[in-house]
């Protein structure tokens, strides 16, 4: 089974976006009958890499080779009718149409009824029904509207579907991110029961618990380069997250140390379920805390439960030792914290409006006479920021939808500083920003931190930021905070683990 | 992008000049003028002080009631109880009257806060229950107008006391009396929604709610208080009404709605939020009811003038759409 010449093979694979090198000279190959899972930390090109398999990309250099043959797939059709099949993260099903519908989409069996071809739908419900036996699922109602399915059922029906194109190859990214654990179980043994039957399975995760017990080998992908595959018998929890982070931190931030004073943030068992669970932690002035974890962790509602957007169910909010209430956002700008959301197209920006308007909006208050928006005012705030953040603007009467992503950000900070904020949240504060800005906006958060004693929560899912940026490191998972570490003792390793691994969570609860 | 960054510089009267004709307000003007100058050929009944002063008491009431569907509009909601608030608002004050013995100053105060109570119940349920502004304002133009009909039961009042017609039937150093409020109203409601935080707020959260909210703008607040103020407005024009016609009926106002959205839409608003503007409504107010006017007086059957008034509204909202669109790519 070893010596066997693999399914699917790739090799010296290169991908170019805009600015980007997001593939190196990858290489990736899948045997007959396994479960390959893929891992990395967000951007390190696995979902680049899947949607060249299958098709959505075509890779600029190197080949893809399926049993052997050079193949060439120019879209996701010709990648399934190769028997190359896509489970994404967002199910790509109709929830209006049947299970047996949505199966057949596309491929539907029919009848000929004189000069009309019609659904034969009596061969096409046996026939999902055949199809989801094989899957031992029996308890499926191939009628049943898939919109009225939950997610685990959704995700089986999507599973059929591939199978009834043949599928020999099946991607999964990331498909356990929205199940519970009864669903996880039933996935798991769906996926054992393809792999028996010799369909091979490419298994994208975050989760290194899974990769365990699922996988027989398993890629490591970092920065767009291929860093090695392993078979899991032979591997460790450790080995992997030091081959997924192993990359030297750039001195791309300039931190300045900073004087810490006292607690402006304090907050004690704030409790949104599911992604707020007894969140209790602190910030200081001039202090840059990381907030760590992965994607869905819970870190960004964390932030909106302070910020008022998602108000808390219980557990207390401290501004400079003073318990204070936060139903909306309003109150919170009230309280002086600001907010620089994950989402800069629709939350930190109305972007049909000119700089001028946006770099006032959380301040229309002070910058009005008797309710009077003093438009001389808002120019000079305006002027002012565009000088503070170097923005690019042709000047305050811009569209912001007319700035590069960089600029935009720094409108959006540039709005939080005109509030004069005594805590600054930041969410994702250079993501998607080129690299001359981003180290602007570095260079400004450690300034505002050292200088003025503004305090900053900073969440990134880029682990050199928080590194280079941080005083201290707290780390979410799944809800929980399960770790913080002081910036002396925290490295790539130590923070990797206790985003991703299992362990971490125990031994900090624990420890608790 | 660098090679923008020209200093800045004042534009000259000429630029400023061609910049306003251009506008959207400006460009409706044109139209307006041409289609002026074209039915005073038609007929000379038509371009006199006394039938344009005749016909700005006639526009009064649509034209209070655009002003704060205007602001709904930008914020891309829609109020479509406007017709039955006017004709709930004239019923009141009739009924409290004559049935109930108010004073009549008691009365009209009493309707118009009924109109205010209905706008208000209109924005609590679009701003604490989240039901959409088409399918509230849909809900309470039926409610309403039934409301209306239940507490009239299909009598009228009438036999009002002199005083009372001066608004409706008035005039002012020889301006129709309504027609000073309505100048009056789109004067201070202009410069509230051009140059205030809450006209600010307004276009904010038409063009982006969630961005509005996460601002700290108070977004729900703004909400609740346009619909209720446009509740006050239709009060306000649903006395003007009766005030000019002498009488309380239950079916007044109907469709009134319709005319409304009509001139604000025609107006430059944008029926998706986000832009508009007070003087872009009140041309388009004064459009439609010239075009109504001066088409009757040429001699134009009423089912012609409809079918006309219909034309011009696409056109002009074609021509508009040219400019803009020529001038944003510029």
């Amino acid at each position: 089974m070893m010596t066997e010449a693999p399914l699917l093979q790739l090799a010296e694979i290169n991908k170019h976006f805009p600015g980007v090198h997001a593939l190196k000279n990858v290489h990736f190959d899948v045997r007959r009958g396994e479960v390959h899972a893929l891992i990395g930390e967000n951007g390190a090109g696995k979902s680049t890499m899947i949607k060249i398999v299958s098709g959505v990309y075509q890779p600029e250099t190197g080949a893809i080779q399926l049993e052997g043959q050079r193949v060439h797939f120019a879209n996701p059709r010709e990648a399934q009718r190769a028997g190359i099949a896509t489970i994404y993260q967002e199910l790509g099903l109709y929830p209006e149409l049947s299970v047996a519908e949505n199966i057949f989409m596309g491929h539907a069996p029919t009848k000929n009824r004189g000069f009309f071809q019609t659904i034969d739908w009596e061969r096409m419900e046996q026939g999902a029904e055949a199809l989801l036996a094989e899957l031992n699922i029996y308890n499926l109602d191939v009628q049943a509207k898939v919109g009225t399915l939950n997610v685990g059922n959704r995700q089986r029906v999507e599973i059929a579907k591939a199978l009834s194109l043949d599928a020999r190859i099946l991607i999964m990214d990331e498909p356990t991110a929205a199940l519970t654990e009864s669903d996880v179980e039933q996935l798991f043994s769906i996926v054992r029961l393809l792999r028996e039957r010799g369909v091979s399975i490419i298994y994208i995760s975050h989760r290194l618990n899974e990769v365990f017990e699922l996988a027989d080998r398993v890629t490591v992908l970092r920065d767009g380069e291929y860093i090695g595959t392993n078979d899991v018998a032979d591997t460790s929890e450790s080995e992997l997250i030091s081959m997924m982070v192993g990359r030297t931190i750039e001195n791309l931030f300039p931190k300045q140390a900073a004087e810490i004073g006292d607690v402006v943030l304090e907050v004690r068992n704030l409790n949104r379920p599911p992604l707020t669970r007894d969140i209790s932690f602190s910030v200081r002035a001039g202090e840059i805390v990381g907030l760590a974890g992965l994607v869905g962790s819970g870190r960004s509602e964390t932030a909106q439960v302070i910020f008022g957007v998602l108000p808390a169910e219980s557990g207390t909010i401290l501004l400079n030792g003073e318990a204070v209430e936060i139903h909306r956002p309003s109150e919170a700008v009230r309280h002086g914290i600001g907010y620089v959301p994950e989402d800069r197209g629709r939350q930190g920006l109305v972007r049909e409006m000119t700089l001028r308007e946006n770099t006032s909006m959380a301040v229309l208050e002070s910058v009005s006479r008797n309710t009077f928006v003093n438009r001389a005012e808002e120019r000079r705030l305006a002027n002012h920021s565009i000088q503070q953040l170097s923005i690019r603007a042709t000047g305050p009467e811009q569209i912001v939808n007319k700035l590069s992503g960089g600029n935009q950000q720094k409108v959006v900070v540039s709005k939080w500083l005109a509030s004069n904020p005594k805590l600054l949240i930041m969410d994702e504060p250079t993501r998607g920003v080129d690299v001359g800005a981003k180290s602007e906006i570095h260079r400004l958060m450690s300034q505002l931190a050292a200088e003025e004693g503004l305090a900053i929560l900073m969440i990134s899912s880029e682990l050199p930021e928080i590194l280079g940026m941080s005083d201290r490191i707290l780390v979410m998972r799944e809800g929980h905070l399960v770790g913080e570490f002081s910036r002396a003792e925290a490295t790539q390793e130590l923070i990797a683990h206790a985003m991703m691994s299992e362990e971490a969570r125990r031994t900090s609860e624990a420890s608790a | 992008m660098k090679s923008k960054t020209s200093p800045p510089r004042n534009p000259t009267l000429g630029e400023k000049l061609h910049h306003l004709l251009i506008s959207q307000e400006g460009v409706l003007f044109v139209i307006m003028l041409v289609s002026v100058l074209f039915l005073a050929t038609r007929t000379d009944k038509f371009l006199t002080v006394d039938n344009l002063l005749q016909q700005g008491r006639f526009m009064t009431e649509v034209g209070l009631i655009a002003i704060p569907m205007t602001y709904i509009i930008i914020t891309g909601g829609i109020d479509l109880s406007v017709g039955s608030i006017l004709g709930l608002t004239a019923i009141v004050l009739g009924w409290t009257w004559q049935e109930l013995g108010f004073p009549l100053e008691l009365a009209i105060i009493t309707g118009i806060l009924s109109g205010t109570i209905a706008g208000f119940v209109n924005g609590l349920f679009i701003v604490r229950v989240g039901v959409p502004p088409l399918i509230m304002t849909l809900a309470t133009l039926a409610l309403y107008r039934g409301l209306a009909e239940g507490i009239s039961e299909a009598r009228s009042a009438r036999g009002y006391p002199e005083w009372f017609f001066q608004l409706g039937q008035g005039e002012f150093l020889g301006i129709p009396t309504q027609l000073w409020l309505l100048i009056i109203a789109v004067v201070i409601f202009g410069i509230i929604l051009a140059r205030t935080r809450l006209g600010r707020a307004l276009y904010a959260i038409g063009n982006n709610e969630t961005g509005a909210r996460f601002s700290g703008l108070t977004v729900n607040r703004y909400l609740l208080f346009i619909y209720t103020f446009s509740g006050f407005m239709s009060g306000v024009a649903g006395y003007i009404f009766v005030s000019r016609v002498s009488t309380t009926r239950s079916d007044m106002g109907t469709g009134i709605e319709l005319d409304v959205i009509a001139a604000v839409v025609l107006g430059g608003t944008s029926i998706f939020g986000g832009t508009g503007s007070i003087p872009g409504t009140i041309v388009g107010v004064v459009l439609i009811q010239l075009l109504k006017n001066g088409l009757t007086l040429s001699g134009v059957t009423s089912d012609a003038t409809i079918v006309v008034i219909g034309s011009v509204l696409i056109f002009a909202i074609l021509v508009n759409n040219f400019i803009q669109s020529r001038r944003s790519e510029n």
